[in-house]
């Protein structure tokens, strides 16, 4: 099977990028995982939708707006009404989804390719993502294991706390590398590191 | 004598020396020291020259209210001008340089002005430049000609053109309690609030919090009110629900609670770092709001009051107390309040002699009495200054003031004294408040303005809202802290306070009118004759006055000069000042860098859309160019080849042999659902649902008024699942279009819609050569003409990596379009130019894309421009009539089916001359090239087909005018030259090489 080309090139520096005090408060990686697909319900099939997702991913994805789940191996986001982000470690998630989402129930669309996943990790990562988008990152209204949709300039953003410090947010691929680099300035401050 | 730094007293750090320049001379001063203690501490009284006369100014301020002492600072080859030096935080190596005039601050050209002081009244530009052209120099002729040497001297400092290096950032920041000013009330509102487990922001501007504690000499709580202040500043600052901002000033109170706050991160360090943002700019979501942000200070108008060596007695008592500085050694006080009467102890306990407190009261309260005791002094009551003397102030005039008629009286005396502080009372900072919305309230016990009630959710505290003791301060600091909380007042016992129980109500007197230059407001020049001046030519509203006299204008914004100049517009209209009303304040309540606007926003307003095959693009000797955000290549230039010759070069190759072009920028929409097919027959003009599966069809869309809206091929990958693609430019719009009907007019259609278009990587391969090219590198399936028909769809792989491959043409040869995961798109693109080496392969960019489509007359976003119709582009075969769609009731309204449309025609220069985009076409030019105009070019090229330069047109009549000629008419390029009208398929008209 041909390797998946990361879309950020060079601007990918594995490193640290300590800050002038020397802290790097923040961590950077690319997170893609190998299946990326957007599952959406008809209109009175959520449940049933998420019961589909479950079946292929053992994720229960709650039925909340902004909610999410997530597993050792994938992770689900509620990025619209009755839409969902779904991820997984696995190459056939697709495949998988497609198997489990009947047509009465919503369709299923591969975005494997379509979508990059940038990991932000880091005690600093609240400051660093405040200054990129107009969002409240604050634990007590935006608690791990949430998430939303929202832009940074043109570049449209599903945000998904995974962990107390830890975020994960999926951009077009075309517009990886500018929003990597838009990171990295942001992170200048308190100081990174690129995995 | 000069100012001089007293021997003791002050917050500053004695023993660090801080080292600086003030137009290029060496001072010193110490940490702590703002820029106007050090150069006060360092004897300079004159530090800038004003706006129109070019007179002498000295610091008359000690904060954001300062209007003369603006200077220039260089920073890593930076000029920024206009700062206040009561603002410019004190570091080793500050550079700044004084401004507005030539050659030097003591020796200035530019004060000639003074000569002409008379001319340069009120409203001198309008009056003298307007009306009408009666002779070689008049009016607006005039204006012509003095406009040069009026531009040149206008302005005070001069901006730098070079880029700034500095770095600047933008925050996002939400609160449940956002409290605006670190000063006794906002100390303890925060504190309440935070006590309650909000999330509290604290903005204060200046350096350190704790507001006029630091320097009252009062006692909170047994303690030196400083002291206190520092503690419950520290104490704040330890919370984790508490983000305390100094440095920060929140300039504007927008909707919805949103205030925009400005962070001075590293101005006031020596050397910053370069990941340290010069500035930060706040955008702050409050959920509830607390405007603690005291009073400013306001002066008293009469003669010769700009002079250097006047100041706001407040700001000498700081100077005094927080800095160690003596702004003079015999201090004339002149108020009309009990305010400057502690100025007048700190002063004199600082180690100056009081010579005179000038007060024009008859009475004044009996703290004032003390206090004017302790300053070693007997007040002259009932007096006012009518005028001062000396290049730096030597002496101050005096006469008998009678504060009921405003007149003066008796003879003058002259008071010998080298600095006079000067109060008028205070007013409320309501900038912020009267920005939230409302009108503010005139408060005749203080008067002055008091907030407007709330049209926000704010609540005021502290000398905001009328309160001017600290005692107050700290009452309904609390107050509004736990109400903002959701919690009831509080019972328990707040700090006592030592404080003098002064009158806070000031006399109404806010000019003395002696004869002689008064000036209102020192920035801009306006002078209280200026204001009568304004309202005897008519100019009797508030907004009008402040206009046509610009007063209240500028960096300073008048916070100095709006109360004394509504007075005087009031008594010369014979109304109370509340009846004049005040101007609306609005946004920056202070000056805000365009770089902290503009924050990192200055690259990213486009941030860069890379396809899959950007890099190889690049590697490949590509020349980009933008295309929306999207980056493509240009050309393939080689060395020496013209940017025509390139596109001519890799246009013959697709006609010749093969090319490859990057179509990965192509809008592609997946569009999924049982209705999908019922869906796009509506929003197409033709008919989709008869589309078998493996198959595409070229598709056309028009807006609802009947005008095209895009165009696309779009392929049916499965019973309910097409792949729509759109034009580069027009993918967001047509999403948009697409979600909009699903949404709000066919919600009952069970289709969903998603953006692929970064899903898939695509490679146009076309030329007749290209179907060698797939056969050499394709497997899983056949491309032969029966597997793979024009239009047909296959699936197989190439080089290991999934492909979807169709049949169709853009360019008007045999062509494949090869899509592939976006993460395989170099993979795939490399294994094509592999596969195509023997077959003469080569990458094509966006000129030739542009003439291969030229030459075969296919339109693209320059003739779906928004104007145009499927009719007038020759369409109208898309157009169905066995069903409606998005455009079929308006496509045929009277105007849109007119013969005299512009319509698409072919174009072939006559003069064997480039043509442009955009020129008109004319038909019966004259002389000079000019004409009617019948239409317009909307894309050229030279044609390698054709070897002659043509294009494609918009031109009245359409078809009916091929074979006639015309001329283009491009006055702005000065191309003017012969046309012919042809059909717009240059080439290839039959589609045979497309199909064979």
């Amino acid at each position: 099977m041909v390797e998946r080309e990361s879309p950020l090139g060079p601007a990918f520096e594995p490193g640290a990028f300590p800050n002038h005090a020397g802290d790097t408060g923040i961590r950077l990686s690319e997170a893609t995982p190998a299946g990326i697909v957007e599952a959406c319900a008809w209109p009175g099939m959520e449940q049933a939708l998420r019961n589909a997702i479950g079946k292929a991913t053992g994720l229960r994805v709650g039925a909340a707006a902004n909610a999410a789940a997530s597993n050792k191996d994938a992770a689900a986001l509620c990025i619209g009404p009755s839409r969902y982000l779904v991820r997984s470690a696995r190459r056939d998630l697709f495949e998988r989804m497609q198997a489990e989402v009947a047509p009465e129930t919503g369709t299923v669309t591969d975005l494997s390719h379509g979508r990059t996943c940038i990991r932000v990790e880091g005690n600093a990562c609240e400051w660093m993502l405040s200054k990129l988008f107009a969002v409240d990152f604050h634990l007590t209204t935006f608690p791990a294991d949430t998430g939303l949709a929202t832009a940074h300039h043109d570049i449209f953003a599903q945000i998904h706390r995974s962990g107390e410090d830890r975020f994960e947010i999926f951009v077009f691929r075309s517009l990886a590398r500018a929003f990597w680099r838009e990171l990295r300035e942001a992170a200048a401050e308190t100081g990174y590191e690129v995995e | 004598m000069s100012p001089r730094r007293a021997a003791a007293g002050g917050t500053i750090d004695r023993s660090r020396p801080v080292g600086f320049t003030f137009d290029g001379v060496k001072m010193s001063g110490h940490e702590g020291d703002m820029l106007a203690s050090a150069l006060l501490a360092n004897g300079v009284l004159l530090v800038g020259r004003s706006f129109k006369y070019h007179r002498p100014r000295g610091i008359f301020a000690a904060g954001a209210d300062e209007p003369n002492a603006l200077v220039t600072v260089l920073r890593d080859g930076i000029r920024e001008p206009n700062i206040p030096a009561t603002q410019i935080e004190l570091h080793e190596g500050l550079r700044v340089e004084s401004q507005n005039r030539f050659p030097s601050l003591d020796y200035d050209f530019g004060a000639l002005a003074q000569l002409a002081g008379p001319l340069l009244s009120a409203g001198f530009y309008y009056k003298t430049f307007m009306g009408p052209v009666a002779g070689p120099l008049k009016g607006t002729r005039l204006w012509m000609f003095c406009e040069r040497f009026i531009r040149r001297a206008a302005g005070l400092g001069r901006a730098d053109h070079k880029p700034d290096p500095a770095r600047y950032e933008r925050m996002n920041a939400f609160c449940e309690v956002l409290v605006v000013g670190g000063g006794v009330a906002g100390l303890m509102a925060a504190e309440a609030a935070a006590k309650s487990g909000k999330r509290v922001i604290l903005a204060e501007q200046e350096p350190r919090l704790g507001g006029m504690a630091r320097w009252s000499g009062e006692e909170i709580g047994s303690k030196p009110a400083r002291e206190w202040a520092e503690g419950l500043a520290a104490r704040l600052a330890r919370m984790d629900n508490v983000q305390v901002l100094s440095r920060t000033t929140v300039w504007g109170y927008y909707d919805g609670n949103t205030l925009a706050a400005l962070e001075r991160v590293g101005d006031h360090l020596p050397r910053r770092p370069g990941d340290m943002p010069r500035h930060r700019h706040w955008t702050i979501r409050a959920a509830k709001v607390i405007l603690a942000t005291g009073s400013i200070e306001r002066p008293i108008v009469f003669p010769g009051n700009d002079r250097p060596g006047i100041m706001l007695a407040g700001a000498a008592m700081r100077y005094a107390a927080e800095y160690g500085v003596l702004p003079g050694e015999k201090i004339a006080i002149f108020t009309n309040n009990d305010s400057a009467y502690r100025a007048a102890t700190v002063l004199k306990a600082a180690g100056a002699s009081i010579a005179a407190i000038i007060d024009v009261r008859k009475e004044i309260s009996t703290a004032a009495q003390a206090l004017a005791g302790e300053a070693g002094v007997v007040p002259l009551l009932g007096h006012a200054v009518v005028g001062t003397s000396g290049k730096r102030l030597q002496r101050v005039i005096l006469r008998r003031f009678d504060p009921q008629t405003g007149l003066v009286s008796g003879d003058s005396r002259p008071i010998s004294a080298d600095f006079l502080a000067v109060s008028g009372g205070w007013s409320p900072a309501i900038h912020l408040a009267s920005q939230a919305g409302g009108k503010p309230r005139w408060d005749d016990f203080l008067q002055a303005f008091l907030p407007p009630v709330p049209q926000q959710d704010w609540s005021g505290a502290g000398a905001l809202t009328g309160g001017m003791t600290t005692a107050a301060a700290l009452k309904t600091g609390r107050s509004a802290g736990r109400a903002a909380a959701g919690q009831k007042p509080s019972r328990a016992r707040l700090p006592q306070t030592e404080e003098p129980g002064l009158d806070p109500s000031p006399a109404p007197v806010l000019e003395i009118r002696a004869g002689g230059k008064a000036f209102v407001d020192f920035q801009h020049d306006v002078t209280a004759d200026d204001v009568r001046l304004a309202h005897r030519e008519g100019f009797v509203s508030v907004e009008h006055l402040k206009r046509y006299t610009t007063l209240g204008m500028a960096t300073d914004q008048g916070r100095t000069s709006n109360v004394p100049g509504l007075a005087i517009l009031a008594e010369a209209r014979g109304i109370s000042i509340p009846e004049a009303g005040t101007t609306r304040f609005r946004p920056p309540y202070s000056p805000v860098p365009i770089g902290a606007l503009a924050a990192e926003r200055h690259r990213h307003f486009k941030p860069d859309r890379l396809t899959p095959m950007h890099d190889w693009h690049l590697e490949h000797g590509a020349r980009m160019m933008e295309a929306g955000l999207w980056h493509r290549p240009q050309i393939y230039g080689q060395a020496g080849e013209t940017v025509e010759q390139a596109y001519v070069r890799e246009a013959k190759a697709v006609r010749e042999a093969v090319g490859i072009v990057d179509v990965s920028t192509l809008g592609k929409i997946a569009v999924k659902g049982p209705d999908a097919a019922e869906f796009l027959d509506r929003v197409y003009t033709n008919i989709f649902s008869t589309l078998k599966v493996g198959r595409a069809r070229y598709g056309l869309m028009l807006r609802e008024d009947g005008i095209a809206l895009d165009d696309g091929t779009t392929w049916r990958l499965g019973e309910h699942d097409f792949l729509m693609t759109t034009t580069t430019a027009n993918a967001g719009k047509v999403m948009q279009h697409l979600e909009y009907y699903l949404d709000l007019v066919w919600p009952e259609l069970r289709v969903h819609l998603t953006s692929v278009t970064d899903q898939w990587a695509g490679a146009a391969v076309a030329g007749p050569r290209s179907r060698d090219v797939l056969e050499a590198c394709i497997s899983g399936t056949g491309i032969d003409d029966e597997t793979l028909p024009f239009m047909g769809i296959v699936h197989g792989e190439i080089d290991g990596a999934p492909v979807m491959v169709c049949r169709l043409s853009f360019s008007g040869e045999l062509a494949y379009e090869v899509y592939c995961g976006a993460g395989h798109g170099i993979h795939v693109w490399e294994a094509l130019m592999e596969a195509g080496g023997p077959f003469g392969i080569a990458p094509y960019g966006m000129e030739a894309l542009g003439a291969l489509r030229i030459e075969k007359g296919h339109v693209t976003g320059a003739e779906i421009d928004g104007r145009t119709t499927a009719r007038d582009l020759y369409l109208d075969w898309m157009l169905s009539k066995k069903k409606p769609f998005i455009g079929s009731a308006l496509m045929d309204r009277e105007g849109l089916i007119d013969k005299g449309r512009i319509r698409l025609v072919g174009i072939v220069s006559l003069d064997d001359r480039p043509l442009g985009g955009g020129a008109h076409i004319v038909e019966d030019s004259t002389s000079e090239g000019l004409g009617t105009s019948i239409g317009h070019i909307t894309a050229f090229c030279y044609s390698p087909q054709l070897e002659r330069y043509i294009g494609l047109a918009l031109v009245k009549g359409g078809k009916a005018r091929h074979g006639t000629r015309a001329r283009v008419s491009d006055p702005l390029r000065d191309r003017f030259g012969p046309v012919e009208i042809v059909s717009h398929h240059f080439f290839d008209p039959e589609g045979k090489r497309m199909h064979g």
